[in-house]
């Protein structure tokens, strides 16, 4: 069963990982940076409460904060710039967080050992959930409570007036900035919101992998969090969500009898998914599709 | 610091950089034509190399032609991802594009594992008993023959789009594909055969990658596509030019770095120096002026 809510822990995660992609991606802007700020999250909780023994609920909020005001120093810059020169510039300043912590070096004595990161051997020990006597469910619950939090807010937020901006924001920069949208607080704030998401996504992989290095954070984990919402559609946040698991729960879970073939599908897989449904798995037609088989009226 | 030391590893960066300018060249190509990012090129470039290995390993073949062989690997899969991720995907959908050329990626690397176990493999390397004495500066000889033999691809990549036919067609096509269209130019046909160009490119820097690192892995793979686009993003979007002296200059730069202050903070710098380019020059070297929109 501990199989099962290990999985649920990874599908939790990288869902959080892919709504932060989202929210940057609602506004038009490619971002291969959200590795970056989900690291912050991760090394900065982890330092939170490895080292200055915080409980873990203030340590995610901190951590997060924190990877949400680098992200929105990041969007400065970014304002300048779009399409290609944004992606580039997002994948070096990703690679540039990651490279920093592999030459960052830090540790303390804690009860005879030392703790902390340390550069390229990355970070020991983060043992904050088997130190309270967390079990696998107990985490699972903790991080599906999260993970509904924050696509309730998403799911609000799409509804609401600032959805709308940011998908107006999305579709055409000029109109909407001819009908009085300031683009300057849309495109930082989204930033910035993208890296809160991460900043508790990083926050809480820390935690239950209980050892982080430098190398989980590349640039094939970014190329993960916008493949989960670019493959199951921009148009709400259960697209993400049906990705993700179609991914880590189908694809690399389920597909493991078929051993080293299944990274080869899986990269197949991706091309022709999107040759098919090139605006996602959940598109319009799709949306039209599963309606029309529970309702009679066809013509919605 | 020793100016000594100085010179030799800027040469030697110098030397090196010539392959980031091919790979720069093949990002700012597609994107002059198609306007779009081909993420899965470094992958293509990698695994034109592995083609060569794979044909030397049955036919003894001398160094020369076994490049030839690699580079002809790489167009190869370069018509693929063509088939396979540009040309069915509509216009109108970019992101569904660069996800496809992830995928493509992912897949171009798996194949690679497959197909070696995982192994790194061993790439002849040309002339690399040769080394140049001027006092203490020395020069090795694989890297002029990897600087002189980009030069040599350059140079006919450039009397190709000034020159012939097809280089017309495909700055044509670049410049305004409707009036290209109008003008009898086949855009498919266009587009397929700059992805040819741009896979023959990649795959003879693959194969000098190889040769000056001296094996193969996969995991070059993604270092070099981020340099690559990096290269291409210095030199300014769409120019070649651009892209040689940034892959240049990138490489002097990086090697400066890494004999200063050591391979974990090489890159560290690199990515500095895009950052600068991106708030003072975001048009890259060549551009007049910032443009505005």
């Amino acid at each position: 069963m501990d199989f099962f809510f290990g999985l649920l822990q990874i599908i939790g995660v990288h869902t959080l990982l892919g709504l932060s992609a989202y929210v940057v991606l609602q506004t038009g802007q490619v971002t291969l940076a959200q590795a970056g700020f989900f690291s912050i999250g991760a090394y900065v909780s982890a330092m939170l409460t490895v080292l200055a023994g915080w409980h873990i609920i203030p340590a995610l909020l901190v951590s997060a904060t924190l990877a949400g005001i680098v992200a929105g120093i990041v969007g400065f810059p970014a304002l300048r710039i779009k399409g290609l020169m944004l992606v580039v510039a997002t994948i070096a300043f990703g690679e540039f967080i990651r490279l920093f912590w592999f030459n960052f070096d830090y540790q303390i004595e804690k009860q005879g050992i030392s703790v902390g990161p340390q550069g390229g051997e990355g970070f020991k020990q983060i043992r904050f959930f088997p130190e309270n006597g967390w079990s696998t469910l107990d985490v699972a619950i903790f991080i599906w409570v999260i993970v509904a939090l924050v696509m309730l807010a998403l799911w609000w937020t799409d509804r609401s007036r600032a959805g709308a901006v940011l998908r107006a924001v999305g579709e055409d920069e000029l109109a909407a900035q001819s009908v009085g949208i300031n683009l300057t607080a849309v495109k930082v704030g989204a930033f910035a919101a993208g890296g809160f998401i991460a900043g508790i996504g990083g926050a809480i992989y820390a935690h239950y992998t209980t050892h982080i290095e430098h190398l989980n954070f590349g640039v094939m984990l970014a190329t993960f969090a916008i493949a989960y919402p670019i493959l199951g559609g921009l148009r709400n946040v259960f697209g993400t969500l049906v990705a993700v698991i179609f991914i880590q729960g189908i694809l690399v879970e389920g597909l493991r009898f078929m051993g080293d073939w299944r990274n080869l599908l899986f990269g197949a897989l991706i091309v022709l998914a999107m040759n098919i449904q090139p605006r996602g798995l959940i598109d319009e037609r799709s949306v039209k599709l599963v309606r029309g088989l529970f309702t009679r009226d066809r013509r919605n | 610091m020793d100016w000594l030391d100085f010179f030799q590893s800027i040469t030697d960066g110098l030397l090196f950089g010539s392959i980031y300018a091919l790979i720069g060249i093949g990002f700012t190509l597609i994107f002059g034509v198609m306007h779009k990012i081909n993420l899965a090129y470094g992958a293509a470039s990698i695994a034109g190399a592995y083609v060569s290995i794979a044909v030397a390993a049955y036919v003894p073949l001398p160094a020369l032609v076994t490049f030839l062989i690699a580079a002809i690997g790489s167009g190869a899969i370069a018509f693929l991802i063509y088939l396979a991720n540009f040309r069915f995907i509509p216009l109108a959908s970019p992101l569904a594009t660069l996800m496809a050329t992830v995928g493509m990626l992912i897949l171009i690397d798996e194949i690679v594992v497959h197909a070696t176990d995982g192994m790194p493999q061993p790439y002849p390397a040309l002339f690399a008993d040769i080394y140049i004495e001027w006092g203490d500066f020395g020069l090795r000889g694989d890297l002029i023959f990897i600087f002189v033999l980009s030069l040599i691809a350059m140079v006919v990549l450039m009397f190709m789009l000034y020159r012939t036919r097809l280089g017309i067609a495909t700055r044509a096509v670049a410049q305004q594909p409707v009036a290209a269209q109008l003008a009898g130019i086949s855009l498919d046909r266009t587009n397929a055969l700059t992805f040819v160009i741009t896979g023959l490119l990649g795959g003879l820097a693959g194969a000098m990658i190889g040769a000056s690192v001296g094996v193969l892995s996969p995991l070059l793979v993604v270092p070099i596509t981020v340099k690559g686009l990096i290269v291409c993003v210095i030199g300014g979007l769409g120019s070649i030019p651009g892209a040689i002296i940034a892959g240049l200059a990138v490489g002097a730069f990086e090697n400066f770095f890494l004999a200063f202050r050591g391979v974990t903070e090489r890159d560290m710098y690199v990515m500095l120096l895009l950052f600068v380019f991106l708030v003072f020059r975001p048009g890259g070297i060549f551009s007049r002026s910032v443009a505005r929109d």
